[in-house]
């Protein structure tokens, strides 16, 4: 079947974001378990340094996506089926950018600033405020337990297409 | 009538001279120690939340002037509870072998205009260094009001030892920064 695809700076986005945010997702939770060491300082570095690399990827992204027309879903889908897939696209958009920006919020919050890559000084959001601190953390969290459970039902949705529509729908997002 | 109103004023008077050139202690809520440091390149803020001063400053008798800041260490407030109990702890401040730092000065030097520099000697768990702190002497909001910022380095007090010593996860230097609103 010789289908319409996502164009190749699209594709290489998405599983180039995809992959990222498997090593920031594991990193986080791997780090948070730490004892406090040096070592945990290092980890929560490159953490950060890979969860902002994920925010102007996905900002561009974003850009990209809204000046290129995406490819027309399959036509077997439902009205029904092409929203919920597109409000679930949204949603994950959304938790893309608002996971990394939660995560600054909440190291400025701690009196952390963010440099990246050593280099890059990023502007505190907030001032030093603990209680906020710990708010953000918590919604750093739990909107991360979100993005997983969006991105499982992603994952089952594209296997539902390829095992049980047999519409080959992941030959969209291939190179 | 006339003279109780002159004893009255005179009285008045003398107390005020009095209490200017025996200004001492501190209004604790126009007062701040606050630092900043660095962890893997990153600038980390903290403050201290319980430190007492007495002092007795007078640009015009810097001979008789005085100053002694005890700084509660406990009160340290950091990134997060994990982070301030590590720093509570033996490799850093040993607050309960050492709760508290300790400035004495030696003496005072006029620099011109509001410009001081103060030596004295601060003591961090049990090693005691001399240090020179330039200040700056001023009226904030009718409170007479001494601020200044050094830099310590940490291994200069053992602050931080064994795995800490690293300086790139904790860096050497820490910029510390005083403001101390003299009681009137
Ligand atoms: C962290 C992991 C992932 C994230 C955040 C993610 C995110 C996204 C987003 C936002 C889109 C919508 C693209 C658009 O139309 O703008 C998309 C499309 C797609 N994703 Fe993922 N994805 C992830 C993992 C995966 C995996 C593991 C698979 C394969 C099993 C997959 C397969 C697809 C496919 C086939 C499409 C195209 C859907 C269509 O044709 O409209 N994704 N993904
Ligand atoms: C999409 C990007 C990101 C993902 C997927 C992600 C994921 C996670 C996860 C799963 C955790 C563990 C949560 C827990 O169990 O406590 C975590 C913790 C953390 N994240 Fe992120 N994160 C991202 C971006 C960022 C960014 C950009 C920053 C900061 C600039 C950041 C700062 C932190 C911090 C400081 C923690 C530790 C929380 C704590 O224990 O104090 N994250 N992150």
């Amino acid at each position: 079947m010789n289908q319409e695809k996502y164009n190749p700076t699209a594709i290489t986005l998405h599983w180039l974001v995809a992959l990222l945010i498997a090593i920031a997702f594991s990193v986080g939770h791997y780090m948070a378990d730490l004892e406090l060491s040096p070592w945990k300082l290092k980890v929560f570095a490159w953490h950060k340094w890979v969860g902002v690399t994920i925010f102007v990827l996905v900002l561009f992204r974003m850009l990209w996506r809204a000046s290129h027309t995406p490819p027309a879903l399959p036509a077997g889908m439902s009205k029904l089926m092409k929203n919920l897939s597109g409000l679930a696209h949204m949603a994950i958009y959304l938790l893309m950018l608002a996971i990394p920006l939660t995560g600054w919020l909440h190291s400025s919050a701690a009196g952390v600033t963010v440099v990246y890559f050593n280099v890059l000084t990023l502007p505190d959001l907030v001032g030093k405020d603990k209680a906020l601190s710990s708010l953000f953390k918590e919604i750093h969290e739990s909107l991360n337990w979100a993005l997983l459970g969006l991105v499982i039902l992603h994952v089952a949705a594209a296997l539902k297409h390829q095992l049980v529509d047999k519409d080959n729908l992941l030959n969209r997002m291939r190179w | 009538m006339k003279y109780i109103i002159l004893s009255v004023v005179l009285v008045l008077a003398a107390l005020w001279s009095l209490g200017e050139a025996t200004a001492s202690g501190i209004i604790s809520d126009k007062s701040s120690i606050t630092f900043v440091g660095k962890q893997m390149g990153a600038p980390v803020e903290g403050r201290f939340t319980r430190f007492d001063a007495d002092i007795v400053f007078t640009p015009a008798k810097l001979a008789q002037s005085h100053a002694r800041v005890s700084i509660d260490l406990s009160s340290i407030d950091l990134a997060s509870d994990e982070s301030e109990s590590e720093i509570k702890g033996k490799s850093w401040f040993n607050v309960a072998a050492f709760p508290k730092a300790i400035f004495e000065s030696t003496a005072f030097r006029a620099l011109g205009g509001e410009r001081f520099e103060v030596s004295g000697r601060l003591s961090i768990k049990g090693i005691t260094r001399d240090l020179v702190v330039p200040m700056q002497f001023h009226t904030v909001a009718g409170v007479q009001t001494a601020e200044g910022s050094l830099e310590l380095h940490r291994s200069d007090f053992k602050v931080g030892e064994g795995v800490w010593a690293d300086p790139d996860s904790v860096a050497e230097a820490v910029q510390v920064r005083f403001k101390m609103a003299l009681k009137p």
